[in-house]
């Protein structure tokens, strides 16, 4: 008895000490971005507020270009030794969590972030109604155009519908001059797609719809062959559109040095923009997508991205990262209500998705000329299709509609092979 | 004795034997295994799900998986072909250039040619796509200067995959001309002067000596070379993602994408299996064709 009594005396002081560790111990939280180095800055300079009232959470970030993002997920990102927390685009998240890489919300914050987030944004960051990612940024698509160009060529205002936008095409294009109309994108999936897709859904399409690929539509026939005008009448000079998604390449050149006349960009763009243009950026406006012959209102399509939490993080670290994401993306982080994303969101011109940061910043946003063709937009876009197999589909159209800019597939050729092609990716994947 | 020379012989072969198959082998003989089954790379092992050949299947079908397959394949074959075809010739033309012992600063050209080997990929990446750039590039402006039209380089798929080599020319060139110079410092001149005293013209001289004595070098330049093509991975990568319309879209740039980003780890495999048995045949058909060269000169 006394024995027992010594070995249970024993274990409660273990246990007191260990649990004592427990709370003590250090977490090294790690961050892992695709941002710019100034805007990493403001990260850290938000992380290192939160860590001086949490000493015992140590947080660092590690930036990679967008186009090695999700690679670095797939190999370092998903193991234990990865990064804690990641920024992700929404299209990814199923694959990430059928693969078991994301953890989903504590309880909390989930219901938390049910009240915080409008249901479509959050809906986006969620599979079969488990929240895997706090939103944050949200991507809506806009007409952008050089109103001295539109001036020197005589029209008055932004195209609204599409026979508008083609009169305009025609009239900007000046092959004297090696000016383009309208500038296509190529050689990037998320920059040849969501263009596209932003005509589709303002002429009344829709890529996929429960699950199912619908390019087979009237719609869709109406957008390929739309492309096929830019092409065939030289209104799009296919060698002006090649990109990454630094917004490096002859695409951005070409907009920057007012050699194209239109594109269709997401409102993130705006900082690549300012930085690219200098004082000329005071020609550039924005306007909604035109909308098509079978469309009735103008509409385009919206991403958004989130930040989630490595499964394969130890318990302490996922404490500790869910904590800090919390924090950052709460109502306490920023100011005037406002979280500390919001603030870094917005200094990037990337609208913020959280419904207090949107009112905490809408007058800001309001009076940014730049912004005021996009957030117009906001309402009637629709999400992005976030489904099984998304980067393959993605990347599967991305060839498609680059061929018909090259000349290597007529519209119809392409609609075809592009309605074929996501129905063999999409049933596969969700098998 | 002879036991004792079997056991020392063991223990000196040990080390190497075991960093080989630790590091070389079983990651190709897994790879090999995991060619025969479904496996998500983001999984564990024991999680791969036998399919027998379907995956190979699959790479040479007709649907988005073999076309892009297929594509990349032939993507990876033109560039090699043209990369051999033309780094091969020109290096021993570089080589006789600089070998040549009345004309001087050879030395300092030798260095100057090997120093693009040493510059970093990124470093030639970031150059060459801004030299590239078919509105503002410098290249096109020196073009212009003398009447050619501006040409479309990176931007259209008819030229992409063809301004990758010419990169790959430029980098790997000085490489191969340090080899076609040792090779040539290897024939004795007593043969170049008894052909001189028989009367061979520099173009005789140059096909029946330099050329036939060079066979060890060039067999060596060639494997080299097809290797380093095949393998082909960050200009790609760097500069062009595999676009326009995948026309610069090699086996390796796509087996990242198919492997890792899509976490298809079973179809990666049987591509990565499929391009290294096509290495295999291409390689095994080099030896076979300089021995025949061999034993027709023999």
């Amino acid at each position: 008895m006394h024995m027992f009594r010594a070995f249970a005396r024993a274990s409660g002081t273990v246990a007191v000490l260990l649990s004592g560790t427990a709370l003590v111990q250090a977490a090294d939280v790690s961050f892992l971005t695709h941002w710019a180095p100034d805007t990493v800055a403001k990260l850290e300079a938000a992380a290192a507020t939160y860590t001086a009232s949490h000493p015992d959470t140590k947080i660092t970030v590690r930036a990679v270009p967008f186009g090695d993002l999700l690679t670095t997920l797939r190999t370092s990102g998903g193991g234990a030794d990865g990064a804690t927390i990641a920024g992700i685009y929404d299209a990814w998240l199923p694959d990430l969590a059928k693969d078991g890489l994301v953890a989903a919300l504590p309880e909390a914050a989930a219901a938390d972030a049910a009240t915080a987030w409008p249901a479509g944004v959050l809906g986006a960051a969620s599979i079969g109604g488990t929240v895997y990612g706090f939103p944050n940024e949200i991507n809506v698509y806009a007409l952008n155009y050089n109103k001295r160009l539109f001036a020197e060529a005589g029209i008055a205002d932004a195209p609204k519908t599409w026979d508008e936008f083609l009169a305009a095409a025609e009239k900007l294009t000046d092959k004297s001059k090696g000016q383009q109309g309208f500038g296509l994108i190529n050689s990037w999936a998320a920059g040849v797609l969501h263009p596209f897709s932003s005509l589709l859904v303002s002429n009344g399409g829709d890529l996929v719809v429960d699950g199912k690929p619908v390019l087979d539509s009237k719609q869709a026939t109406e957008t390929f062959e739309l492309y096929e005008k830019l092409i065939k009448n030289g209104y799009s000079d296919p060698a002006m559109a090649t990109a990454d998604a630094n917004t490096t390449g002859p695409f951005l050149d070409s907009f920057v040095s007012g050699k194209t006349g239109m594109i269709i960009m997401a409102n993130w763009w705006e900082s690549a923009l300012k930085a690219g243009m200098g004082d000329a950026f005071a020609d550039i406006a924005t306007a909604p997508i035109p909308v098509g012959p079978s469309g009735t209102e103008a509409r385009s399509i919206s991403y958004s991205w989130m930040t989630v939490v490595n499964a394969k993080a130890s318990a302490d670290e996922q404490a500790a990262a869910f904590d800090f994401l919390s924090w950052l993306n709460g109502p306490e982080s920023g100011p005037n209500g406002a979280s500390a994303m919001a603030e870094i969101l917005v200094s990037m011109g990337i609208l913020p998705s959280r419904t207090s940061d949107v009112a905490a910043y809408a007058d800001q946003l309001a009076s940014d000329p730049f912004l005021t063709g996009y957030t117009s937009t906001l309402a009637n876009a629709k999400g992005f299709p976030v489904v099984l197999g998304g980067q393959e589909f993605s990347e599967s159209l991305q060839k498609t509609l680059e061929a018909v800019q090259f000349g290597q597939l007529s519209a119809a050729d392409a609609q075809a092979t592009a309605q074929a092609d996501a129905v063999e990716i999409l049933e596969r994947n969700a098998k | 004795m002879q036991f004792s020379q079997h056991r020392s012989a063991f223990f000196m072969l040990a080390p190497a034997t075991l960093l080989l198959g630790v590091f070389i082998i079983v990651p190709m003989l897994l790879t090999i295994w995991l060619s025969f089954h479904e496996w998500s790379t983001q999984t564990g092992f024991e999680t791969a799900t036998f399919v027998g050949l379907q995956n190979f299947f699959d790479i040479f079908a007709g649907n988005s998986v073999g076309r892009d397959f297929k594509a990349a394949l032939l993507n990876t074959g033109i560039y090699t072909l043209a990369s051999v075809v033309v780094i091969l010739p020109l290096s021993v033309l570089l080589g006789l250039l600089v070998h040549q012992k009345l004309a001087p600063g050879g030395i300092f050209l030798r260095t100057v040619l090997f120093a693009t080997y040493m510059v970093p990929m990124i470093a030639v990446a970031l150059v060459f796509s801004k030299l590239y750039s078919p509105s503002e590039g410098p290249i096109n402006q020196m073009l212009g200067w003398i009447g050619i039209p501006p040409q479309t380089w990176l931007s259209a798929p008819q030229t992409a995959l063809g301004s990758i080599v010419l990169l790959n020319v430029w980098q790997q060139i000085g490489y191969f001309t340090v080899l076609a110079v040792a090779g040539l410092t290897q024939i004795p001149d007593s043969l170049y002067e008894a052909a001189k005293i028989d009367g061979a013209s520099p173009l005789q001289r140059f096909w029946s000596i330099t050329l036939p004595m060079l066979a060890n070098t060039l067999l060596f330049s060639s494997v080299i070379a097809i290797i380093n093509a095949v393998q082909v991975f960050e200009p790609v990568a760097l500069i062009t993602q595999g676009g326009p319309v995948n026309s610069t879209n090699v086996l390796t740039y796509h087996i990242r994408r198919v492997g890792i980003e899509r976490a298809q780890g079973g179809l990666g495999s049987a591509m990565a299996v499929t391009l290294m048995l096509s290495l295999i045949v291409a390689i095994t058909a080099l030896f076979a064709f300089f021995r025949s060269r061999e034993g027709k000169s023999a």
